[in-house]
């Protein structure tokens, strides 16, 4: 295949050459004059850049100029050796030296790095490995610690000693590094002037400057320096990688650096080359993917059992725990907050009635010790039935004759008792917990009529007050339009029923009169007549109905408000209210009153 | 960007690290606090057409071991000469210096008479003036205190270099 284009290319430039020879004729050679004459001019533009690309591109140049190079350095030893010697009598001396301290730096690396390894676990390790590898153990050992990475590179041009180039791991600008590069410098110039000159005439330089967090490593040349930032143990790796970016950047730059006028920007390109330079070695990585060693091993079985404890430690807790959860579930007891520390650390947060049974108590029914119980409890008023019943129990002592029955969470009482006492009594209870409709029943229990004679008028007047006081607080409320008196109405009807009929006895004795004021009201909603006609409706079926229970008509007075006109209530007032009217047998005791 | 590299010289006590100080941070300080060896700051002057970075090279006064250290002045763009108005013997000073320092450098050279804000100790007459503004490119009455001509010396030394340079592009 590749052979029938090439004799076809053959042809086609054989075709050029013809086209060519019509088109400039005999003119042809004035054509290659006038190119030649420009040819030294215009190569001499693009020489320089062309042999930079093409040595980046394929690195051939290199190899074209050096056996030329060989030659000429070959014929400048022969002729002008004086000369040559003397231009390289300082590179040659730096480079000696240069290796000494190289090597000294090195040595110190490894005995440092032998102290500080050896009496460890690490250090017997790799007394191990390097047996088992058959290297020595500096060796061994040099390899394995030499953790560093270079920070940052800065260039530096030598004589005014700014900042050509910086380059960094993190990319975060030059802020201070051009400070940093005229600093070093003032210090380089410094030291080399302090310092006596050593025995080839070699002004003194800086090396290395270190800090407890990094160094700065110095690589000086003719007319720039190199200077890196590394953190860490920077192995001579480094120092080398600098020594040939130093060299490269004094080849391609030499120009640029010897006619640097403050401009830094011809130096943009030197980038690439300084970043060869942020070298970095990362401490034994693969060790640690790779198998474990044996204090791994065992730490990871330490974890695993101390885990596996914790798992265990966690569910018996849970447990625990949840058996004093159940704390919760006793009347009068509300559980705030458990913490379940460990066997022997429990908080234990609670709310109990006074009534209820005692903490201490619920521990040791259950079986749980409250050793280790941080116990902390608030007293509370339950309405827990159970609580109730109990509470209602102890009320209840001192009256044995009463029957009591617990039903369906309400107390039913029922027996008879003096109204004294059946006053006292239902006051506890209410006190207590206990209302008349919600849970409590008292309808079976009647009064004795006739109060002991040696009951104190101060004490009849009180309960007889007390009486009239809480039918007079009664209210009956009326659905809108309605005058109907609901089923939930009777109960209430009921116990004002009671009351009163237990007020009656009390009268006589305290020689009082009194009367039932019925008073009906309705919304502002509607016509006016037509609500004064409904609320007097609402009074009198109210009246109807305690009558029916067996109240005297007589005693009664039936009244309707009309409508309200008062802002809040106004529109919901709805009601039936009840007042009791009382006045003395004798006329004039009951102006007095 | 450009950056040159201005180096500050003068004998003791003449105010060189408080010029530096009132150009670069804008502050002044009564206290002396002599300095040893060199410290380096830098500010960056917008000019015209281009941003100059100035390093500022504060030099240790060199009166003190009657020694001038002409390595820290290698690759100067310009150094400013600053002599202490109420001294003498400063103007004195400064004038060895700089003969000193054109030993081993032609850069521009600046005068800085500096503390105007104080009384003068010494008045030149016409002949003086007329021997010595030659001697220096550009030359300045300063006061490190009150701020007086310090941004614009600064300011026309980094004109001047960078004039330096088109020149040189162009000729
Ligand atoms: N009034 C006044 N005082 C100044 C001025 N400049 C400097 N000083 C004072 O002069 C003293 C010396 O100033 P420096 O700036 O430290 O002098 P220096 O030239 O750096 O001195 P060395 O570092 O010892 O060479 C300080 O107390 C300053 O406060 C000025 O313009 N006016
Ligand atoms: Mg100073």
């Amino acid at each position: 295949m590749p052979k029938k284009p090439s004799s076809e290319q053959l042809g086609s430039q054989q075709d050029i050459e013809q086209v060519r020879a019509l088109i400039l004729g005999k003119e042809n050679h004035l054509v290659k004059e006038t190119i030649k004459k420009e040819a030294r001019h215009t190569v001499s533009h693009v020489l320089t850049e062309a042999l930079h690309d093409r040595q980046n591109q394929d690195g051939s140049v290199d190899k074209v100029l050096q056996p030329l190079v060989e030659e000429a350095v070959k014929h400048s030893v022969n002729h002008n050796r004086e000369r040559l010697v003397s231009s390289l009598y300082p590179i040659v001396g730096s480079l000696v030296r240069k290796s000494v301290t190289a090597f000294l730096a090195d040595f110190m690396e490894k005995t440092n790095q032998l102290i500080e390894n050896s009496l460890t676990i690490k250090g017997i390790k790799w007394r191990i490995k390097a047996w088992q590898s058959g290297v020595s153990f500096a060796q061994y050992a040099a390899s394995q610690t030499f953790v560093y990475r270079v920070e940052h590179i800065l260039l530096i041009h030598r004589e005014t000693g700014l900042l050509l180039k910086a380059v960094d791991l993190h990319d975060n600008g030059k802020s201070t590094a051009d400070l940093i590069s005229s600093m070093l410098t003032a210090i380089n110039d410094f030291v080399g002037d302090s310092f006596l000159a050593n025995e080839d005439g070699l002004k003194e330089q800086l090396q290395s400057v270190s800090t407890d967090n990094f160094s700065l490593l110095i690589k000086p040349g003719p007319c720039a320096l190199v200077v890196a930032a590394v953190i860490g143990n920077a192995p001579q790796k480094v120092s080398d990688q600098l020594q040939l970016t130093l060299e490269e950047v004094h080849r391609l730059y030499l120009e640029e650096l010897n006619n640097f006028d403050g401009d830094d920007l011809p130096f943009d390109n030197s980038e690439n080359l300084l970043r060869d330079c942020l070298l970095s070695e990362e401490k034994s990585l693969k060790k640690n993917t790779g198998t474990m060693s044996w204090p791994a091993w065992v730490l990871a079985g330490i974890l695993v059992l101390f885990a596996a404890f914790q798992v265990i430690t966690w569910f018996g807790n849970q447990q625990l725990a949840d058996r004093i959860r159940q704390l919760d579930l006793q009347p009068g007891i509300i559980l705030k907050q458990l913490n379940v520390l460990g066997h022997d650390e429990i908080l234990l947060d609670v709310l109990r009635d006074p009534d209820a049974i005692t903490i201490h108590d619920w521990f040791q029914t259950n079986g749980l010790s409250m050793d280790a119980v941080k116990l902390s409890e608030r007293r509370y008023f339950s309405l827990d039935p159970d609580i109730l019943y109990r509470r209602a129990q102890q009320l209840l002592k001192p009256y044995p004759d009463l029957n009591i029955n617990w039903q369906n969470n309400i107390l039913i009482l029922s027996g008879t008792l003096d109204l004294l006492n059946t006053e006292k009594l239902l006051n506890a209870l209410s006190v207590a917990g206990f209302s008349e409709e919600v849970n409590l029943n008292t309808r079976q229990l009647g009064s004795v009529s006739a109060i002991a004679p040696d009951n104190e008028p101060d004490i009849k007047q009180h309960v007889f007050n007390t009486l009239i006081g809480r039918i007079s607080s009664v209210q009956f409320d009326f659905a809108v339009a309605s005058e109907e008196v609901t089923p939930k109405m009777q109960l209430l009807l009921q116990s004002v029923y009671q009351d009163i009929t237990r007020l009656i006895p009390l009268a006589k004795e305290l020689n009082l009169d009194f009367a039932l004021v019925v008073i009906g009201s309705s919304d502002k909603s509607g016509n006016k007549t037509a609500n004064r006609a409904l609320s007097l409706n609402r009074a009198q079926n109210i009246a109807q109905a305690l009558i029916q229970l067996g109240l005297s008509k007589k005693s009664i007075f039936v009244t309707g408000l009309g409508q309200l006109d008062i802002a809040r209530v106004g529109d919901t007032a709805r009601a039936v209210m009840l007042n009791v009217l009382v006045t003395s047998k004798a006329i004039p005791q009951a102006r007095s009153r | 960007m450009i950056q040159k590299k201005i180096c500050l010289l003068g004998a003791s006590g003449v105010g060189k690290t408080s010029l530096v100080k009132q150009f670069v941070e804008g502050i002044f300080n009564e206290k002396y606090l002599t300095s040893i060896g060199v410290k380096v700051d830098k500010k960056i002057i917008s000019l015209a057409e281009q941003q100059v970075q100035l390093m500022l090279w504060d030099i240790e006064g060199q009166d003190r071991y009657h020694v001038f250290q002409e390595r820290y002045l290698r690759g100067a763009a310009a150094y400013i000469i600053v002599v202490d108005q109420t001294r003498t013997i400063s103007l004195r000073q400064g004038i060895d210096i700089h003969t000193l320092a054109r030993q081993s450098t032609n850069c521009p050279a600046i005068l800085a008479v500096n503390k105007n804000d104080l009384p003068a100790a010494w008045r030149l007459d016409e002949d003086e003036y007329a021997s010595l503004a030659p001697l220096f490119d550009l030359h300045f009455s300063t006061s490190a205190k009150t701020g007086e001509q310090v941004e614009a010396m600064f300011l026309a030394i980094a004109e001047l270099l960078h004039g330096n340079k088109k020149n040189d592009i162009t000729t």
